[in-house]
């Protein structure tokens, strides 16, 4: 009996060591593949930026390219932008001259997963050069050091300046805030839609600071009946999950930022917060309406403002004809509007990064840039492709281009994902309905944030 | 005293019946009346439960944009197809050998095939990632074969090892009597009543095949993906394509129906054989 038992508990602990053995190698193998190649690529990368001296008009330093394949990993939106990518990428194979050849590797969404699929595929050793990217996912990747340090290409890009210099240091932020690991690509930029007609009717202009913001948010709630029922509300509030990028303006309109929300200028943003919400001028459902409910309430005529990006501004011109503009936020102490981001990455394992790069900054100022964001709609990066007539002539791109030099984005760290999905809609649904202070919702925030 | 009969088997079982009916037939109404909707009416303010007008718009975008749903069907077809045959199999052999022979190891062999279904799939994704990459299978459909094998062959032992329990040894003695040999036996005897559920078993993996994503998503490239991620790649960061998903959901659907349509009786004799000792 003993035997038996002695049998069977060695078989087990045999099994489980078995396991996780197998386990070990299969991700040690990636790990190991990726070391050897991180300490390739910086001796690469130092080369490839020496053998550049002089780099030719609107193109990345050619020194290191021979003709190569690139694999590139991309998303797509949907099936128009999919074609859309390939024909990108086929101008590019025909048009580059150096015999580079991109291969477009097209991979789910899903909900985000594309990134974990790709960390998966690279920590499998696998071969993919470079790839479509979202900022969130780079602390883990730059920890387990698969990503291609892209500075000294940038700076020996001729058309470095082509970019905003804010952009580049949103990208320098979400990496070791010592060096650029994401070439930038295509943004979106919160601004605010308005009523030209509802203004109109309030009387007021434009708002140009903070301050006149909030007495237009004001004056645009209106009884326009006469039964002693507000009929329009002056702001579309975003109180569910998403709102801290709406709510980030209020906070450092008044000179706070996200560094730290208990400073008095902090406190104050969100007691403006919290009361154009008490005061009414806001739907009573606030608390609780998310990115659809703003939107619908926005094109039912029953909010006069609200804050979102160019993904909706064809619904709101289809809505409203001309009678819908938009502005930039408006300055206060403090200026900041939320940035949707896309960038571009190379990996550490990629054997031809300057030709890879050479792809990257064909997407991010070359005509690469001008067809994916004419196309898709998205804000581009380079600032003399936002200067054609096809981005000036548009206002809600003009408001999204002039809101740039101030973008950002909610630090990202480990705890960000879990503050933004729950802790901020709870804690600041309770200082809406009275049950804390602003003061004590800022504490709240800032410890969940920094904890 | 009729009339009262009727009411009562109308009320009793025929109306929870069309209740129980709708609640699950209605989800496939919704998908396949989305799907033949024009885009204005879909994304349109208004629900409407029948289509203002009826278009195939969608199911001819599905097969001739990037979706290349032609191509995700045939290959979803080839890697089900060839998953279903290797492990049907490998698993009636080794469940023949477990049930037949004492050897030494078959229980470690037993408890080892049960224990590989306990991994999460993700804790194996990075290492089959890694063999499939090294092997030179990668984006080959014969990649994601051996991969479903990994949990197919496991459950599909056990499945049939029930069944295979359950025969009598006196039909295989009775053979080998008359001169049969264990592989003639094998063949002759025990493979046409093992049939039931055999279908059962096959269904099952050809099912699980056809419907997976996980390994799908990261062992295929446009070339060789399958059904699953082609009908994602529709889900997108800021919208779905209700019109192109809801077409492929139809399509997906009907090679399932077919193959139940044939093996509807024989599935549900594999499924409950075995069950009652008798």
């Amino acid at each position: 009996m003993i035997q038996r038992l002695l049998g069977k508990k060695t078989m087990a602990i045999a099994m489980a060591a078995l396991m996780a053995a197998g386990t070990m190698t299969g991700c040690s193998a990636g790990g190991k593949g990726n070391t050897e190649a991180a300490e390739t690529t910086k001796k690469e990368t130092t080369e490839a930026v020496q053998a550049t001296s002089v780099a030719k008009d609107g193109q990345a330093p050619t020194g290191e390219i021979k003709p190569c394949t690139i694999k590139f990993r991309y998303w797509a939106d949907n099936t128009n932008y999919s074609q859309l990518m390939q024909d990108i990428i086929k101008k590019f194979n025909a048009e580059n001259g150096k015999g580079i050849t991109v291969v477009g590797e097209e991979s789910p969404w899903d909900g985000g997963a594309y990134s974990e699929n790709l960390f998966n595929a690279k920590m499998g050793g696998g071969d993919i050069d470079c790839a479509t990217w979202k900022l969130t996912s780079t602390p883990l990747f730059v920890n387990n050091d698969l990503l291609a340090d892209l500075t000294p290409f940038i700076y020996a890009w001729d058309k470095k300046t082509d970019i905003d210099e804010n952009i580049y240091n949103i990208m320098t932020e979400a990496g070791d805030m010592e060096r650029i690991y994401v070439m930038p690509w295509n943004i979106q930029v919160l601004y605010v839609y308005y009523r030209p007609s509802i203004f109109k009717q309030a009387g007021i202009e434009v708002p140009k600071t903070y301050e006149e913001f909030l007495g237009a948010i004001e004056k645009c709630t209106m009884d326009t009946n006469g039964d002693g029922k507000t009929d329009v509300y002056g702001f579309g509030m975003r109180g569910a999950k998403g709102g801290q990028e709406p709510w980030g303006s209020f906070v450092n309109g008044r000179g706070g930022s996200f560094k730290d929300l208990t400073t008095p200028e902090a406190e104050q943003g969100m007691q403006d917060f919290v009361d154009i919400y008490k005061k009414g001028y806001v739907p009573p459902t606030a608390i609780s309406d998310g990115f659809s409910e703003i939107i619908a309430n926005f094109q039912s005529g029953l909010t006069a403002m609200t804050i979102h990006h160019t993904g909706s501004s064809k619904d709101m011109e289809k809505v409203f004809g001309d009678d819908v503009s938009a502005f930039p936020f408006p300055t206060g102490k403090g200026q900041w509007t939320s940035m949707g981001d896309t960038e571009t990455v190379i990996f550490n394992s990629c054997e031809n990064k300057a030709a890879a790069f050479e792809w990257v900054s064909y997407l991010a100022a070359g005509e690469g840039q001008k067809m994916w964001c004419e196309g898709t709609g998205n804000v581009p990066v380079s600032k003399s492709i936002q200067a054609s007539d096809f981005f000036q002539n548009n206002r809600f791109m003009k408001a999204s281009i002039d809101g740039q030099g101030y973008a950002g984005i909610v630090p990202i760290l480990d705890t960000t994902t879990e503050w933004i999905s729950t802790l901020w809609p709870n804690t600041v649904s309770q200082a809406l309905t009275g049950s804390i202070t602003a003061k004590e919702c800022m504490r709240i925030l800032q410890d969940g944030l920094y904890q | 005293m009729k009339n009262q009969i009727d009411i009562k088997k109308i009320v009793c079982v025929y109306l929870p019946l069309t209740v129980i009916l709708i609640f699950i037939l209605f989800p496939f109404y919704w998908t396949l009346i989305t799907s033949v909707k024009p885009e204005d009416e879909l994304y349109g303010m208004v629900v409407t439960y029948w289509p203002r007008s009826f278009t195939l718009e969608s199911y001819r975008k599905l097969f001739t944009t990037t979706v290349n749903f032609l191509g995700a069907i045939k290959n979803s077809f080839v890697v089900a197809t060839m998953t279903t045959l290797v492990s049907l199999t490998a698993s009636t052999l080794a469940a023949y050998a477990f049930s037949r022979y004492q050897f030494a190891g078959r229980k470690i062999l037993m408890c080892t095939f049960l224990c590989n279904n306990m991994f999460p799939t993700v804790l194996l994704l990075i290492p089959l990632y890694s063999i499939m990459r090294k092997m030179g299978l990668l984006y080959t459909p014969t990649s994601l074969v051996l991969s479903y094998t990994t949990f197919t062959i496991p459950f599909s032992v056990w499945l049939l090892l029930g069944f295979l329990n359950d025969l009598p040894m006196s039909l295989e003695e009775a053979a080998l009597v008359d001169g049969c040999n264990r592989g003639v036996a094998f063949v002759r005897i025990i493979l046409p009543i093992l049939g039931p559920c055999l279908v059962a078993t096959g269904v099952y993996i050809f099912m699980t095949s056809w419907n997976e994503y996980t390994f799908a998503v990261m062992f295929t490239n446009a070339e060789t993906r399958t059904i699953p991620v082609a009908l994602k790649s529709l889900i997108g960061q800021l919208g779905v394509q209700w019109d192109l998903l809801t077409a492929g959901g139809i399509i997906t659907i009907i090679p399932v129906c077919i193959m139940f349509f044939f093996a509807q009786k024989r599935l549900v004799e594999g499924l409950t054989a075995g069950a009652v000792k008798g």
